[in-house]
């Protein structure tokens, strides 16, 4: 085949018939390697615990076939492993839309106060005792979305500074999680030990009613994902550059976001808010790739792969007692969060 | 006579408001006295705390009142000078309105120096880790300041506002691995999560005051360079103030009382955010006036919020940390909203 004039460096061309499509050579590359990678992790994850199971039989249950470890894999470690690895592709995605909107790797629904909106709005339906497990994961949209609305309005001050949009963030964060303790204390004794366990971003106990109405919202917004792949990179030129190509930045923005925030409201509610890991796996995917905009596939593979190494962490390294895996992503965002601040070249905070 | 013009006040007027202040602190020490699970009559609470309640009253009430809420209150009064000194101080060494002790993660830093030393030293007096206390206070510090200092611009308010919030979360977790791995203490370190200052003995109280007198002393000794360091680095070393010297024992001060607050109570954040932007509302930006009006003010933020956090959902307590902060945020978003925090 003829090499394509107008095909770009770094890019091989994929033919179907007389559809084309222009793939990313080293993105390609970097996504079948973190594919790799989580395959292995999932494998690993299923055969350590309280009892080790060798992974022939893990591919055994997996593959379906009978296998005298089916309940333990099957039953108690694969739930598990499945919500941590849609939450973590979750808040990976969601990571990538904000951070590309915002333009600014410090902007993560962490820090704007999504997961704690989340959380807050969780936490009073638990609370007050309006919402059965498969509507807990609405009402956790609702907080992530009120939360977003809310620090939006309070940073707009002729224009939304960016600067005064994180610091806002910030304290809304706060705000809310005190919120939530709050009603930690109004709650009776079971809720709060129920809530509390899941404030601390632990997958200890998920099981498939978890991971069912993640897994179906993730299903119903995959179109979604694929107008905003390409939106997301019409939004990374700059304003003057997108509007002359006829981009609705407004709205275009707008969309991502909601969805950014959308995605990590819904990831929240199956795990917990397990923190900076929507700020984590955007950067080392798009550092890994070296690509102009984020990769989202890439975000996604790397979003779960933080969760479920962290969790399996959280599981082994101090057995028999397990830390929630929030704390061990906590322990590895804070300082990568630290390390940007130093990095980032900020001008007059203007992009900050 | 509107604050715009003139940013001094006069000692007649200064004095006046000061009276004014200790007012409504001693009326913010009778209200914790009197609101709480138990409602006690104020006649009933003099009674007990001048003639130990012999006089009518139940002598239930006066043992409430003396046992348990004299201690809580006192330790809410000096753990509030201590927070907002602190961050009066922190706000003028570092010309940076949004410092604070919780904020910038050096009450967090503290409180993994306190359960360390609890989980690994077993150390249990608060005279004992209160110096565990001083070390984390002062490293996180130190550490959030270099980070925030780093890279392009100097340590802006956003960037201290981050770092503070990445030191936050990253010291949370290491207070919350070493708690969870070690559940046989978890009682002791639960008040370590959320600051409270319920349940603590008049021990406590007599073990914190020679600390918080010790930080008030350094502090007290820095004010007049303080306002000179309002105008800027180069006048302040130009008008004959030893910049650094004052920056390190600003930061001693602020450090000392942040640790002392933190072992007494555990981390509570606002306190020292909200009360020096109201005292220098109320009396300018002379620091020998910003300071007292701070250390009155602050005590009578966290004793209301104490009160607060008692009455709204009986017969459980908020923690105190909780309410500072439910009244803390909006300060801070009314002060980001205005130009002057993010044009740095």
């Amino acid at each position: 085949m003829p090499k394509s004039p107008t095909r770009p460096t770094g890019f091989a061309v994929l033919r179907a018939g007389r559809g084309s499509f222009l793939l990313h050579r080293r993105a390609t590359l970097v996504a079948t390697l973190l594919g790799a990678s989580l395959a292995v992790t999932a494998v690993v994850y299923l055969c350590v615990g309280e009892s080790f199971v060798g992974p022939g039989e893990v591919v055994r249950v997996l593959a379906g076939q009978p296998s005298p470890d089916e309940f333990v894999v099957g039953t108690l470690r694969m739930p598990r492993l499945v919500v941590g690895l849609l939450a973590g592709a979750a808040f990976g995605v969601a990571g990538s839309f904000i951070q590309t909107v915002a333009r600014n790797p410090l902007a993560s629904p962490d820090v704007i106060g999504v997961t704690h909106g989340a959380g807050a709005a969780t936490v009073a339906a638990m609370t007050f005792g309006v919402a059965a497990h498969s509507t807990l994961p609405y009402v956790s949209i609702l907080g992530g979305l009120a939360a977003a609305a809310l620090v939006y309005v309070f940073a707009w001050r002729k224009g939304l500074h960016a600067a005064r949009f994180v610091l806002i963030g910030i304290g809304i964060s706060v705000a809310l999680g005190s919120l939530t303790q709050l009603l930690l204390t109004k709650g009776d004794y079971l809720v709060a030990q129920q809530a509390k366990v899941w404030l601390t971003g632990s997958l200890n106990g998920r099981g498939y009613d978890h991971a069912a109405p993640l897994a179906s919202i993730l299903l119903v917004l995959t179109p979604a994902l694929f107008w905003a792949a390409r939106a997301q990179r019409t939004v990374s030129f700059d304003d003057d550059t997108a509007t002359a190509l006829g981009v609705r930045l407004g709205r275009v923005r707008l969309c991502l976001t909601v969805l950014g925030v959308v995605l990590a409201s819904v990831a929240t509610a199956a795990a917990g808010p397990v923190d900076f890991v929507a700020l984590l796996a955007p950067q080392i995917a798009r550092r890994l790739t070296r690509t102009a905009q984020i990769p989202l596939v890439g975000s996604a593979l790397t979003g779960a792969l933080i969760v479920t190494v962290a969790d399996l962490l959280a599981r082994k390294l101090f057995s028999p007692i397990e830390l929630p895996v929030g704390v061990f992503t906590a322990a590895v965002g804070a300082p990568y969060l630290m390390w940007l601040i130093v990095r980032t070249r900020s001008r007059s905070g203007g992009t900050a | 006579m509107s604050r715009a013009t003139r940013r001094r006040i006069g000692p007649t007027a200064g004095g006046a408001l000061l009276l004014v202040l200790t007012g409504l602190l001693v009326l913010a020490v009778l209200l914790s006295l009197a609101v709480g699970s138990r409602q006690i009559a104020p006649s009933v609470v003099v009674d007990a705390l001048i003639h130990g309640g012999v006089h009518g009253g139940g002598s239930d009430d006066a043992q409430v009142v003396r046992a348990l809420r004299v201690p809580r209150t006192l330790i809410g009064v000096m753990v509030g000078v201590a927070l907002a000194v602190a961050g009066t101080v922190m706000q003028g060494i570092t010309r940076n309105p949004i410092a604070e002790p919780g904020i910038l993660g050096v009450s967090q830093g503290a409180s993994v120096g306190v359960v360390c030393a609890i989980a690994f030293l077993g150390v249990h007096s608060l005279s004992g880790y209160v110096w565990f206390a001083f070390a984390g206070a002062g490293i996180a510090a130190v550490a959030v300041y270099v980070i925030a200092s780093g890279g392009r611009g100097g340590a802006t308010p956003v960037k201290l506002a981050l770092a503070g919030t990445a030191m936050n979360a990253l010291l949370a977790s290491v207070v919350s691995g070493i708690v969870t791995t070690d559940a046989e203490a978890l009682d002791e370190f639960r008040f370590w999560h959320v600051g409270s200052i319920s349940g603590r003995s008049a021990e406590i109280a007599g073990q914190t005051w020679p600390f918080l007198l010790a930080g008030l002393l350094l502090v007290a000794a820095t004010a007049r360079g303080l306002d000179a360091l309002a105008l800027g680095e180069d006048v302040a070393a130009g008008l004959g103030h030893n910049v650094p010297l004052l920056r390190i024992l600003g930061g001693l001060g602020a450090t000392v009382l942040t640790g002392v607050a933190v072992a007494a109570a555990g981390p509570i954040a606002f306190t020292g955010l909200a009360v020096p932007h109201i005292a220098r509302a109320l009396v300018g930006t002379d620091h020998r006036w910003v300071l007292p009006a701070a250390a009155l003010l602050g005590p009578v933020m966290l004793l209301v919020a104490d009160v607060l956090g008692r009455v709204v959902f009986p017969p459980s307590e908020v923690p105190v940390a909780v309410m500072t902060a439910l009244l803390g945020v909006p300060f801070l978003i009314a002060l980001v909203r205005r130009k002057a925090v993010v044009a740095a």
